[in-house]
């Protein structure tokens, strides 16, 4: 495996850890995969398997769903390549997905095309660019189902008419020890935005990750709803580094982080909500200069300790006690 | 089924969530949906909607009188299929039910008309875009809401430019 999308670092990167934008398209020609028999869905995979394999700067792997384990399966979810209603049930589905993961896209999920693509830090304006690329690519080779007046049909109608969500994760560790978090919901949710758990919901989201994307899809134009993301987005990060500022004026937020950091090193079993947890206070001691870590090491640990994901790295699959062992060892390896 | 949050109400929506190394699925009434950030609409990738989009789709059904004979020409569906699934069969069930569907596009996004791209080889005879100054308008008082004031100087030049353009 080679270097992945989250491996690198950019703008706004001490609170956005990563953009994503995703679009969704039908084939005109076929209803919605739940109305697909199997043969049926097998038949979209393979044209659009086609039409993917004509784009000359992207190199697909194209995997069947059917064919991967569990954990493979479970892992890609884990890892936000896949969702979870798609590694839920695997007959008839199909992944494209580049070699650094940047790109994934799922075939017969609710829709026949649901593709994403990844960016680490605050990247929206490239990560967009990327995505309207591959879509007026594909849309050489594929007749995709849409309406002047309506947009782009899918069988979700949250997201007829542009088919795109674009989001962006937030690392907000300052604000939820604040417990701003739920008005932060619902103010966002007024915007035309909704903002939740990245790992786990509302104000349990594990290791204080949230996503924020855009609700509304109909009635607004791509540009115009990713500058609507982008300048909440950077609201929110203002309102974090202030939120930090506060709770860093007292010295126990220091010695919180100093004992994540400590238990991180030597414990002997760890699991999955303890180190997302431990992993915020550490992150947020790194961008704060009192920990030296390199943030990108601090989310590849977040991705990569989830527990399928752990299990596929040693390919067979753990119990919980294996589990927590590995991932304590791991941390200790890399956290040297 | 109760909610899994509050253990109160009836649980209304049901989504696939990863929880600890599998797929599980969780129910949520919609009191607790929408203090968990899903809102009226929800999210990026397959999250359940099905239970809240039948539920609107149920009552504007209702409202309507007697003949629900006619079907999709493509899937077959009849209005009371999805209203019922909460699931639009195809892209073809969009121009057959249009106008019974156009009421829950408008309570989901305000707006019922597209304002972004259109695919590259779309061959109907295809007209630019009618851009709403109304819609244009309502995305200015957003921006001065949350005091983007680059953003409102750009939309109003816009506002002035299709206004000054129709005179």
């Amino acid at each position: 495996m080679g270097a992945k999308w989250y491996l690198g670092t950019g703008a706004q990167n001490d609170v956005i850890i990563s953009t994503s934008v995703h679009l969704v398209r039908n084939l005109r020609e076929f209803p919605f995969p739940q109305m697909l028999s199997l043969q049926d869905k097998l038949k979209v995979n393979s044209i659009i398997k086609d039409a993917a394999s004509s784009l000359g700067d992207y190199n697909f792997n194209y995997l069947e769903m059917k064919m991967l384990s569990q954990y493979e399966v479970v892992s890609l979810a884990e890892r936000h390549l896949i969702s979870p209603e798609f590694a839920s049930s695997r007959d008839g589905r199909a992944l494209l997905i580049t070699d650094d993961e940047a790109v994934s896209v799922m075939l017969n999920e609710e829709d026949h095309i649901r593709f994403q693509v990844m960016y680490a830090a605050f990247s929206l304006d490239e990560a967009y660019k990327t995505a309207n690329e591959i879509d007026n690519a594909l849309s050489q080779k594929l007749n995709f189902a849409f309406d002047e007046r309506i947009g782009y049909l899918t069988q979700d109608p949250t997201i007829i008419g542009t088919g795109m969500k674009a989001s962006v994760v937030l690392h907000l560790p300052g604000l939820a020890s604040l417990m701003q978090i739920p008005k932060l919901i619902s103010t966002v949710q007024k915007l035309g935005l909704t903002l939740r758990g990245s790992y786990g919901e509302g104000a349990a989201a594990k290791g204080d990750l949230f996503r924020l994307s855009n609700s509304i899809t109909l009635g607004i134009s791509e540009k115009a709803a990713i500058e609507n993301l982008k300048s909440i987005a950077l609201q929110i990060a203002a309102q974090e580094r202030s939120a930090r500022e506060e709770i860093l004026k007292s010295n126990a937020t220091e010695d919180k982080i100093f004992r994540a950091y400590g238990t991180l090193k030597y414990a002997r079993l760890i699991d999955t909500d303890e180190l997302m947890e431990l992993m915020s206070l550490v992150r947020l001691g790194a961008v704060k200069g009192l920990i030296n870590i390199d943030t990108a090491k601090i989310e590849g640990m977040m991705i990569n300790m989830q527990p399928a994901t752990i299990s596929l790295s040693v390919d067979r699959p753990l119990d919980r006690n294996g589990r927590d062992m590995l991932r304590a060892k791991r941390v200790r390896e890399l956290l040297g | 089924m109760l909610c899994q949050n509050c253990q109160k109400n009836e649980a209304k929506m049901h989504m696939k969530r990863i929880i600890n190394g599998s797929a599980t699925e969780v129910h949520l009434c919609s009191d607790c949906a929408r203090s968990l950030g899903y809102g009226d609409s929800f999210g990026s990738f397959g999250l359940g909607f099905s239970d809240l989009f039948s539920d609107l789709l149920g009552r504007s059904e209702k409202t309507l009188s007697g003949s629900s004979t006619l079907r999709c020409s493509l899937c077959g569906k009849s209005f009371s299929d999805i209203a019922e699934s909460g699931r639009v069969g195809c892209a073809e069930c969009y121009v057959t039910f249009y106008d019974k569907l156009l009421p829950t596009l408008r309570k989901i996004h305000g707006k019922t008309t597209h304002q972004g791209k259109i695919p590259e080889n779309f061959s109907e005879t295809v007209q630019a875009p009618q851009i709403d100054v109304n819609d244009l308008k309502e995305q200015l008082k957003l921006a001065v809401e949350r005091e983007d004031f680059e953003l409102a100087a750009q939309l109003r030049d816009e506002i002035n430019a299709l206004l000054g353009g129709a005179k």
